[in-house]
């Protein structure tokens, strides 16, 4: 399938980035990408991308339009589009998304929901 | 810019109220109140302990007291200021030591 | 973008809300609120909205800071810089442009300050006052007084302070 711009190269597309040693305790809202690799417990809710890199340890629910996950993530995750759990990474939550991606070596416990608007 | 029409010299202590306009530098001492239309500057062996009211004040030297200017107040990197300073534009430089309140008008944008 | 060292970004669509700690630089250019802990440098960029209580080690502003600012270095507010708050450093920096409200506190400062309603601390006599290029008004009267120790008439007790200007000829 086609990799989306944003998603291949996450980095130079986002403008938010949480560095390793920061540790968030509440929300995060917003209209950018965001690229975390520190610790957010809470809830997230963005209208664009967020990329869980593999230092990303995420204790919260979820709502985005992507995710894509190389980290850890408990909590429940509602993507408008996609959701993708890549390897190594560890997720433990309920999924919801039209489209779920999800590689070899991730761990994931929980329900996945595919039927969204009646996507599949 | 105003003439200087006062200096209060190294050696001279002057204690009471002084006012008028044209700028005044103090080298020495000054203690009281102090009322000026223009600018009072104190220089680095100057101390002024006074609450003064004034257009514009340049600090290199110490300054003890309330300070409510019309312009500007500049407390450069030698000075030592303690008191509250009521501005629109205060400049503390790298270096100056200052403890009290500032107060310039803040405009905050809607929503904070 | 990348962060090379541990720049962390706050980009300017995003808020935080709640308590944010790190070990590394932060840069906001959107919105901060809660509380902001650091062990290195804040800087909140022009479109920056800091409203928090902060603790870094160093922290230039040149956006808007509501709260108060703790910092174990310095904490600087630029030309474009707005913070309501108290600032607590040993090194303050306010460029002229900036604008800001609240108390500074930079350790001891030792200054003698003008008490209103009690005199200022007078220990050593002061030395015999002499030029009449002062512009010392009011003389009321031109006292030859050897220099007293202490105040002359008693403190006033109230804000206008007014007393003779002594002035000694040697």
């Amino acid at each position: 399938m086609a990799a989306m711009e944003k998603v291949s190269t996450p980095r130079s597309g986002a403008h938010t980035v949480i560095g390793s040693s920061i540790v968030i305790d509440g929300e995060i809202s917003g209209d950018e990408d965001l690229v975390i690799q520190g610790t957010v417990k809470g809830k997230i809710d963005l209208k664009e991308s967020l990329y869980v890199e593999s230092s990303g340890v995420i204790e919260a629910d979820i709502e985005t339009a992507n995710v894509e996950v190389s980290g850890q993530v408990t909590g429940n995750i509602a993507a408008s589009d996609k959701v993708e759990l890549k390897a190594d990474c560890k997720v433990v939550g309920d999924i919801r998304a039209p489209r779920i991606l999800i590689a070899d070596g991730a761990t994931f416990k929980g329900n996945v929901d595919m039927d969204v608007k009646g996507g599949k | 810019m105003a003439a200087t029409s006062g200096i209060i010299g190294r050696g001279t202590v002057v204690r009471g109220n002084l006012s008028g306009s044209g700028d005044v530098v103090v080298e020495g001492r000054l203690e009281g109140t102090v009322a000026l239309e223009d600018r009072l500057t104190v220089e680095s062996g100057g101390k002024v302990i006074a609450d003064v009211q004034l257009e514009n004040l340049i600090v290199h030297g110490e300054m003890g007291g309330d300070v409510v200017a019309a312009e500007r107040v500049v407390i450069s990197s030698t000075a030592k200021v303690v008191g509250d300073i009521k501005a629109p534009r205060v400049v503390i430089e790298d270096g100056a030591r200052f403890s009290g309140s500032i107060e310039m008008d803040v405009k905050l944008p809607e929503g904070i | 973008m990348a962060t090379p060292d541990g720049t962390t970004i706050i980009g300017e669509s995003i808020l935080i809300s709640g308590s944010l700690n790190g070990d590394e630089d932060l840069t906001v250019r959107g919105r901060v609120e809660g509380t902001l802990t650091l062990t290195r440098t804040l800087v909140v960029e022009p479109t920056g909205t800091v409203k928090a209580e902060v603790q870094v080690k160093n922290c230039v502003i040149a956006g808007v800071v509501v709260g108060n600012v703790t910092a174990s270095e310095s904490v600087e507010i630029t030309k474009e810089g707005r913070m309501v708050g108290d600032i607590s450093a040993p090194r303050v920096i306010i460029v002229d442009g900036a604008s800001f409200r609240g108390r500074i506190d930079m350790g001891e400062v030792d200054v003698e300050r003008a008490e209103r309603g009690s005199r200022p601390a007078l220990r050593a006599a002061p030395r015999p006052a002499l030029r009449p290029a002062a512009k010392a008004e009011p003389r009321k009267a031109e006292e030859k007084t050897p220099a007293k120790p202490s105040m002359p008439p008693a403190p006033v007790a109230m804000g206008a302070v007014k007393r003779k200007v002594i002035v000694k000829r040697k």
